[in-house]
């Protein structure tokens, strides 16, 4: 059935103001095509639960925590952001000191080292990027989506948490960065019961 | 290897499908000079989650990664406020043409701009993408009940604004029939 709306939408389309197309077909399509295509991949085959080893990144002294949208957030401890827009935000002491003093796991020890702390899943990994939607906030945040960024790459490893889209994670954070050193990880049901009981009182 | 062989022959087959539209859809949305990267990632995601890729619904699939890549990417400029600034409310499509370059139909772009983020996102998925509901639904990962209602609401709300304009001096364009979803 013929939609007067949908037609007249379709009509202030911006594509229709002759905006330039790049062609499947030119040479730098296929060039990018081609490197697509050559990227080594390690990919979880299909129906075997077992080893995930599909993205690795390091999440611990190099990684950032960005959290974004939503609503906006409100967290303690206003801050002075550069205003260089660009590349990654790159965190340096924080982690390393959570990392240095690799302290045993307890809901206790949680409590005190989790700035921020959630359940999420994976829906994207992208280069050193990694986009969870957020399945619930344990604390210290109201985000859908949280993006954890690896500035210094997968190269970086110091004991990484593999990351696989369409699985979950539990995460905590502190400083702007992942808490490492079991404090976050795949959710298992042992490590559920730790956030649950770490954060039992909100 | 046969099995490489294999996929670069299925990204291939997927590339050739989407390459126009998903090049359509990510220039809609975001400032030219991004969107080729915008859309060097989408594909770079794709060729990763090939076996995910449903065969029947390609494109809104597509769509859905190259949404999130966008999300992405306007976050990315963002990056540089930290975990603890407070982030503006945050525009979910970061693009918007200027309504003034938006041709003839001023009136109807004025109306969609006064729309809620996702009531534009779904109209634009329905009229530019041409997408039905069941698509909708993949694009925007909400179950094809929620995009049909998420599209029925917001046309309501554009033919109501449209209205209103009209009550307005200036001409009176047909909208009638675009209101029967309420």
């Amino acid at each position: 059935m013929k939609d007067e709306l949908r037609e007249r939408l379709a009509r202030i389309d911006p594509m229709h103001s002759g905006v330039p197309m790049e062609a499947t077909t030119s040479e730098s399509s296929q060039e990018l095509l081609e490197k697509i295509m050559s990227t080594p991949l390690k990919e979880k085959t299909e129906s075997t639960p077992a080893p995930r080893r599909t993205w690795t990144i390091a999440v611990a002294a190099v990684a950032a925590l960005v959290l974004a949208v939503a609503g906006g957030m409100a967290l303690t401890g206003g801050d002075e952001a550069p205003v260089a827009a660009g590349p990654p935000l790159e965190l340096t002491a924080g982690g390393e000191d959570i990392m240095a003093s690799c302290i045993a796991f307890s809901p206790e020890a949680l409590d005190d080292v989790a700035e921020l702390a959630f359940a999420g899943t994976v829906t994207a990994v992208d280069g050193e990027t990694v986009t969870l939607t957020v399945d619930e906030w344990y604390r210290g945040g109201d985000a859908g989506e949280v993006v954890l960024n690896a500035p210094q790459g997968m190269e970086a490893l110091i004991g990484g948490i593999p990351f696989a889209v369409g699985d979950a994670y539990l995460i905590s954070a502190q400083g702007g960065s992942v808490n490492y050193c079991g404090f976050s990880g795949a959710t298992t049901p042992e490590l559920q019961a730790g956030f649950d009981a770490a954060f039992a009182n909100g | 290897m046969s099995s490489t062989i294999d996929r670069r022959a299925r990204f291939e087959a997927v590339v050739d499908e989407v390459f126009d539209p998903l090049q359509r859809y990510i220039r809609r949305r975001i400032e030219p000079d991004r969107a080729d990267d915008v859309l060097s990632d989408v594909l770079m995601t794709a060729w990763r989650r090939l076996d995910d890729a449903p065969s029947d619904r390609l494109l809104p699939w597509c769509y859905g990664i190259a949404r999130r890549t966008l999300a992405n990417a306007r976050r990315g400029q963002k990056r540089h406020l930290r975990l603890v600034h407070r982030l503006e409310a945050e525009p979910q499509t970061g693009f918007e043409p200027d309504p003034a370059e938006a041709g003839p139909d001023a009136e109807l772009s004025e109306a969609l701009a006064s729309l809620s983020d996702d009531d534009r996102e779904v109209l634009r998925l329905w009229a530019w993408e041409q997408l039905e509901p069941r698509e909708i639904a993949m694009a925007l990962d909400i179950t094809v009940n929620a995009a049909t209602l998420r599209l029925s609401r917001a046309r309501s709300r554009l033919a109501d604004r449209l209205a209103r304009q009209d009550d307005a001096p200036s001409g009176h364009e047909a909208v009638e029939g675009t209101m029967e979803q309420r």
